[in-house]
């Protein structure tokens, strides 16, 4: 295998060329057709997932919006809300948006845990494209060192320790 | 030379082989027609490496840059293998299925060919990988030794201006390298320690990119990202080195976009002509005093196959199919590395280089810093591939350990087997009407023994360097995604078990050569292969004219 895209982490693996479908989607505005509840749960579970803990959250960096933007995925979507609304009504509550913070969490982590292949695959998927939407964001970008392009300086520093402070 | 066509000599595909065979012959004096099936590429446009999203983009992808091919169906996966199955802790188990996942051929077409992207090692062959059927009684032997490369490797080494250590054990040298090494990263001494704690060598890897200026060429300005594409032009593709030094001679012309589909068969044992398709899909005739392919090891076999078979008389084009065997395993180290900075693959290990080095295996292999050319340049990637789980523990830490990561890498002796072969496709076909190549890639008993050896003693040797917690492994075992191909065409004395001879010249077609690595008889014990092509190409470059 090619060393270089061996994994080449965005577009490979089990997702195949669901990558190339967010990205198409990307800078696409939010097309409307998914109904409001699976609108704010998608929305509620991308911002669970990505929190930013110190730093924005994945719903103030409007993430939610280009995951919703994913018209490809809205079947996976629909079927891991309706898994995630289920494992609500058993503990309970209405459904997941009803559940407190921790409940949802608990949802979450069922859905990674399930043998349900549906439910693992809804939570692995957009983990995989939040995460890759949220840390290609600038603001979270330039919170961390050496996230800037390669290209025009290089690095002449590579044979020193790392430098914090460098971008 | 003299001829009714426009050109001496017609070259297809202008990757490491075709441009160094074109500069070899401009040099003396032979005019030259260099044709690709892909793209010219514009480094400052096509790949600037300034962009925000830098970490996003990949070598671009243009129209025609990638060939279609197929593959037969995969090798079942047997057994256990728990130092092979791919895997990465963020991502989860990488291959699901139960036969190996085949992923792609990896390449370039265009003006330097897959030269436009690869890392930039530059490799001799280890002297007795070019006797394994002699001495340890697999593959084929070469026809030719490494005494009889070294004046070609010497030569493609200035032009280039690689950048090396003193001295490389067996492969000795007449000369010592154009340009000295470039000093180790960072990350790369961090590997090093823990090879000295292993008793193992690490040096600098001898390397295509410009530790100094050269040839009006800029020196390296160490950004990480040759895979990417250089901007700069210091790395060493044959775009930069080869074509622009046979440009420069005036006497080569060199046509992209330009995919030949047959090779047209002459009198008297002489190939007559290449029809080259035109973007209307009709074909243009070009004659072809003498004719060199250098398309690779799935190009050229398919080409010859799809033209009735053309220099098959051995029934051999296209066997001996061999392609990379490989391992990467990447681990967290307690400090930060930022791995990313510097020369991909700039140390390497060559101990256990040797074909009979591992112990219970015949074939070597090497490992090196592997750090930077695992993609692990971008947060994201970091963030998915390296860190587990979801939420504030996951924010958490992936601020904690950015820039901990290190990868060793590890490439092998790939052995030929008669399972492992390019064909043509039965069903589909391009544009032209030519059926696709078909890859059929089979790992015998002793491919996956070396493996277990390579991934063991990556694991060591990032356990030595303070990198314990392994997050992600990657093997060939399950995951077929080459880039170095060989074999296909072998190079050997004998009509009946080769396809050219040791001048690199069809047994018998007096004007067909070949200059890439499906020449080769065997892979070499995990040495990158293109400035063993260029050697070869050089060489034949030499002899062609001379016995008509």
């Amino acid at each position: 295998m090619k060393r270089r895209n061996f994994i080449k982490l965005i577009g490979v693996l089990s997702l195949g060329g669901a990558a190339a479908a967010l990205w198409r989607n990307l800078f696409s505005f939010w097309l409307p057709r998914l109904n409001d509840h699976v609108a704010h749960t998608m929305t509620a579970v991308i911002d669970l997932m990505f929190p930013g803990d110190g730093l924005p959250g994945a719903a103030e960096l409007g993430i939610h919006h280009r995951i919703l933007a994913m018209t490809d995925f809205y079947p996976l979507m629909s079927t891991g809300i309706t898994w995630l609304d289920g494992w609500a009504v058993r503990q309970g509550a209405a459904d997941f948006l009803a559940l407190g913070e921790a409940g949802r969490r608990g949802a979450i982590d069922a859905a990674f845990a399930s043998n349900d292949g549906d439910a693992r695959k809804f939570v692995t998927t957009f983990r995989f494209f939040g995460g890759l939407t949220y840390y290609n964001e600038p603001v979270i970008k330039t919170a961390f060192s050496y996230t800037g392009p390669p290209q025009p300086d290089g690095f002449a520093d590579f044979q020193d320790p790392p430098n914090d402070k460098r971008r | 030379m003299t001829s009714g066509a426009d050109w001496d000599v017609v070259i297809v595909g202008a990757g490491a082989g075709g441009a160094a065979a074109a500069y070899g012959l401009c040099q003396r004096g032979i005019s030259v027609l260099l044709l690709d099936a892909g793209p010219r590429f514009e480094p400052a446009v096509d790949y600037p490496l300034t962009g925000a999203d830098w970490d996003t983009r990949e070598f671009p992808e243009k129209s025609g840059s990638s060939g279609s091919y197929t593959f037969a169906p995969a090798q079942k996966l047997v057994g256990e293998e728990p130092l092979l199955a791919s895997i990465s802790k963020g991502l989860g188990p990488v291959v699901t299925t139960d036969t190996r996942w085949m992923e792609k051929y990896h390449h370039v077409r265009g003006i330097g060919g897959t030269t436009l992207h690869f890392t930039g090692e530059s490799h001799r062959l280890h002297p007795d990988a070019m006797k394994m059927k002699s001495r340890f009684g697999v593959a084929a032997d070469w026809p030719i030794d490494y005494a009889e490369l070294e004046p070609y490797y010497l030569r493609a080494e200035e032009l280039i201006g690689v950048a090396g250590p003193a001295a490389q054990g067996a492969r000795w040298r007449s000369r010592g390298f154009p340009l000295p090494p470039h000093p180790l990263s960072y990350a790369a001494r961090t590997l090093g320690r823990g090879a000295a704690a292993l008793g193992l060598d690490w040096q600098a890897n001898s390397r295509a990119a410009l530790s100094l200026p050269w040839n009006g060429r800029v020196p390296c300005n160490y950004c990480g990202a040759c895979n990417k594409g250089c901007p700069r032009g210091d790395k060493g593709s044959a775009d930069v080195t080869f074509i622009a030094a046979a440009l420069a001679t005036g006497r080569c012309t060199v046509r992209p976009d330009s995919p030949v589909v047959r090779i047209e068969a002459g009198s008297e044992d002489r190939v007559a002509a290449v029809l080259v398709g035109r973007p209307d899909g009709s074909l243009e005739r070009i004659p072809s005093p003498q004719l060199i392919l250098a398309c690779g090891a799935v190009e050229t076999p398919r080409l010859l196959l799809a033209s009735k078979g053309l220099g098959n008389e051995s029934g051999e084009v296209g066997r001996n199919f061999m392609d990379t065997l490989e391992v990467a395993v990447g681990a967290l180290h307690p400090d930060p590395q930022h791995g990313r900075r510097g020369l991909p693959d700039d140390a390497i290990c060559w101990d256990f280089n040797a074909p009979d080095a591992i112990p219970g295996v015949i074939g070597g292999c090497r490992f090196y810093n592997a750090s930077a050319d695992y993609t692990l340049r971008g947060l994201a990637a970091f963030a998915l591939r390296a860190i587990p789980g979801w939420g504030r523990a996951h924010a958490q830490s992936v601020r904690r350990l950015w820039g901990h990561s290190l990868h060793v890498g590890a490439i092998g002796e790939r052995l030929p087997n008669r399972n492992s072969r390019i064909d043509l496709d039965p069903d589909r076909r391009d544009r032209f009407g030519t059926p696709l190549a078909r890859i059929a890639s089979w790992l015998d008993e002793s491919d996956i023994a070396r493996l277990r050896f390579m991934a063991a003693k990556s694991r060591e040797l990032l356990a030595a360097s303070g990198a314990k917690d392994i997050y992600e492994s990657y093997s060939s075992w399950d995951w077929f995604g080459a880039t170095h191909v060989f074999g296909t065409c072998r190079m050997g004395a004998d009509p009946a078990t080769s396809v050219v001879n040791a001048d690199a010249r069809s047994h018998r077609w007096r004007n067909l050569w070949i200059t890439d690595a499906s020449v080769f008889p065997s892979s070499g014990g995990g040495e990158a292969p293109s400035l063993t092509i260029h050697a070869l190409s050089l060489r034949t470059a030499g002899r062609i004219g001379k016995d008509r």
